[in-house]
């Protein structure tokens, strides 16, 4: 009886008709946190690889800045997770009784495969010779703090920096594969879900795909924006200029398959499509249509557009950027919201919505998402004062 | 071995470090972990059993008909016949283990019916609702309804106590002012056994003839010669008649 008069009170949040079991939702905020957080990981990489893989030497200044943004949030990836399924002091024995034949359990190794061999790697490497040099050079507990990263290793001729080049650029090879891996894991794991047709999609994992080089490309854009001039230097213009082109192209493809996703699901109009277009109309209006789309998308598209054709001077420049990145992310957010909230709104009996009530003290609530979305940005400032990513010479040469 | 002493220092030190970390995952699992949690079988059928071994809260409907034999033979007869016991009585596996101690509750308040039949649009035509602020305010339904073989107290007035949707439909159609009965031989059983006794439905072209055939529709109604048009089909099967303009 009791669960009656619960259920009752909850029904009130209904519309239409739904099953029992589908009127809480069960993937909260922190879920939507998840492939937030990881789409910069995979997105930040992607622009570290454009500089060695690709060669694009304007982007130079950016590098190391993203590979540590990209180790900052990786390190944080799974916490989301973890607080979400509790006990999270078990989560290493999915590496121990590892099984096979669950998408997500093989996450656990897809992350590790990234966080070791990827991100940590190409880290130690790019940076070994001038661990080597600053643990020289500084005293107390950063010496040693750089000795122990170092590993001891002590050789700094130019034959060990050659090699570590070498294996930079091949990490950085293997990274692009990698990164796809990453991002487009999390979306397989939305897109294979057949019995929900706002997931089940193959497009699923290249939007996520695109949707994460967009956000890790702004957020590194955003991120250099605020800590040069933190630390002293010159904003190279030459290096924004070419990200935000980078950025620009890359809005555009993740537009154009979002739009197309969208044209195939009204072209097929399978049973879903009406209680789909309802979703969109009233409980996802404001986050799909006015936040992901229009204000994520279009506007930062357009004012990307105008800063082209019109040629604005650079401190116009550098504020519009800035204007779109924090778009950008609001955007891209809204775009991890309608995702994960969005498919468990509707009835799989497809007549009916429910509503998504957040928390805001719990452990599913608005605050502990707020904290794991800060908590990134602290362990990425003791990255930036342990491994600067710019000499003082570089900073003071854009001056 | 020549190949480790041809690998650059820094090389090697990280090697080292790769080589301590998997070897110290194979250690872990091959002398800490359990041998029967990784045997995937044993953990299932260990699933299994855990689950086999939870407390029985419901006691299921075989069971309680065992006692309660009158109140199945009501309800078997009734709509609720489908409905478990325990779907209104709430878990009983206590109250079937100690019958004189623990005494299963009975919704006896207008709350618990509502559930199911208030009026909600996405529920079937024909499934009994109500809206439970018009409907007999403040009485308890089990004063006119015997919940194990509820009825309506008296038959239906109209059709449309059951058909709402097609009459709304037909109100908004060229047939509006057409009563039900003209296209349907309505016996007067269907009204208490609706699904016994069923309407008949026009099965030949002839009887929409009567009105739309050619030379005898009155002022404004379509007509079509009846030799021709539609050869072998009747006309239901392409004029949805309670439909606006009826195509």
């Amino acid at each position: 009886m009791e669960a009656v008069q619960h259920f009752t009170e909850l029904a009130k949040q209904v519309v239409g008709f739904i099953y029992p079991n589908e009127i809480e939702i069960h993937w909260s905020i922190l879920i939507v946190v998840y492939p937030y957080i990881t789409g910069l990981v995979a997105g930040a990489f992607i622009l570290a690889s454009l500089v060695k893989v690709f060669n694009v030497k304007e982007l130079q200044p950016t590098y190391r800045l993203a590979l540590l943004t990209a180790l900052a949030f990786l390190l944080i990836a799974p916490l989301p997770l973890q607080l979400h399924l509790g006990r999270p002091e078990r989560s290493f024995e999915m590496f121990l009784t590892p099984q096979l034949s669950s998408a997500m359990a093989m996450f656990g190794f897809v992350y590790l495969w990234y966080l070791m061999v990827v991100l940590l790697l190409e880290i130690w490497f790019e940076y070994r010779r001038d661990m080597i040099v600053w643990s020289g050079e500084a005293t107390g507990v950063k010496k040693w703090a750089l000795k122990i990263l170092s590993l001891f290793s002590t050789d700094v001729s130019e034959k060990a920096v050659a090699f570590d080049k070498k294996t930079v650029k091949i990490i950085t090879v293997i990274g692009i594969p990698s990164a796809f891996l990453l991002h487009g894991y999390v979306g397989f794991i939305f897109g294979s879900i057949k019995a929900n047709p706002w997931w089940s999609s193959v497009m699923m994992p290249v939007v996520f795909l695109f949707s994460a080089i967009v956000s890790g490309i702004a957020i590194v854009m955003l991120l250099y924006m605020i800590v040069v001039p933190l630390r002293g230097g010159k904003i190279d213009m030459q290096c924004l200029d070419k990200m935000a082109s980078f950025l620009f192209y890359a809005v555009i493809v993740d537009f154009s398959i979002e739009v197309l996703d969208f044209i195939h699901r009204l072209y097929e109009s399978e049973e879903s499509i009406k209680i789909l277009s309802a979703l969109v109309e009233t409980k996802l209006f404001m986050s799909l249509v006015i936040l992901q789309i229009l204000l994520g998308m279009l506007l930062p598209l357009g004012v990307m557009v105008v800063i082209r054709v019109f040629k604005l001077q650079e401190e116009v420049r550098k504020l519009l950027y800035f204007v779109c990145g924090l778009l950008i992310q609001l955007g891209i957010f809204s775009t991890r919201w309608n995702v994960v909230i969005g498919g468990q709104l509707f009835s799989k009996s497809f007549r009916g919505l429910t509503t998504y009530k957040m928390e805001l003290m719990g452990i599913e609530g608005l605050l502990v998402a707020v904290a794991l979305l800060i908590i990134p940005f602290v362990i990425l400032a003791v990255l930036l004062n342990l491994l600067p990513p710019w000499k003082k010479e570089e900073l003071a040469r854009t001056t | 071995m020549k190949f480790l002493q041809k690998l650059p220092e820094q090389a090697l030190r990280i090697l080292v470090v790769f080589v301590i970390l998997a070897t110290g995952m194979l250690l872990v699992r091959q002398f800490v972990i359990p041998a029967d949690m990784k045997d995937m079988t044993l953990i299932q059928t260990a699933t299994m059993e855990r689950e086999a071994d939870k407390e029985a809260k419901y006691a299921g409907a075989a069971v309680c008909v065992q006692c309660h034999e009158k109140q199945q033979e009501i309800k078997r007869g009734g709509y609720h016949r489908d409905l478990s016991c325990e779907s209104c009585h709430d878990a009983a596996q206590k109250h079937a283990d100690s019958p004189t101690e623990v005494k299963p509750v009975s919704p006896r308040k207008r709350d618990y019916c509502v559930y199911c039949h208030s009026y909600n649009a996405s529920r079937p035509t024909g499934f009994p609702q109500i809206n439970p602020d018009t409907h007999n305010p403040r009485k308890p339904c089990i004063t006119c309804h015997n919940p194990h073989n509820p009825k309506p107290t008296q038959p239906p007035r109209s059709c449309a106590a059951c058909h709402a949707q097609i009459e709304r439909t037909k109100a908004a159609s060229y047939h509006a002012q057409l009563a039900c009965t003209v296209c349907h031989t309505t016996p007067e059983k269907h009204k208490t056994e609706p699904r016994t006794v069923t309407p008949t439905k026009p099965d030949k072209r002839e009887f929409c003839g009567k009105c739309h055939s050619e030379g005898k529709g009155a002022k404004g109604v379509p007509t079509v010669d009846m030799a021709t048009h539609g050869e072998k089909y009747v006309c239901w099967q392409c004029h949805y008649p309670h439909m606006l303009g009826g195509i």
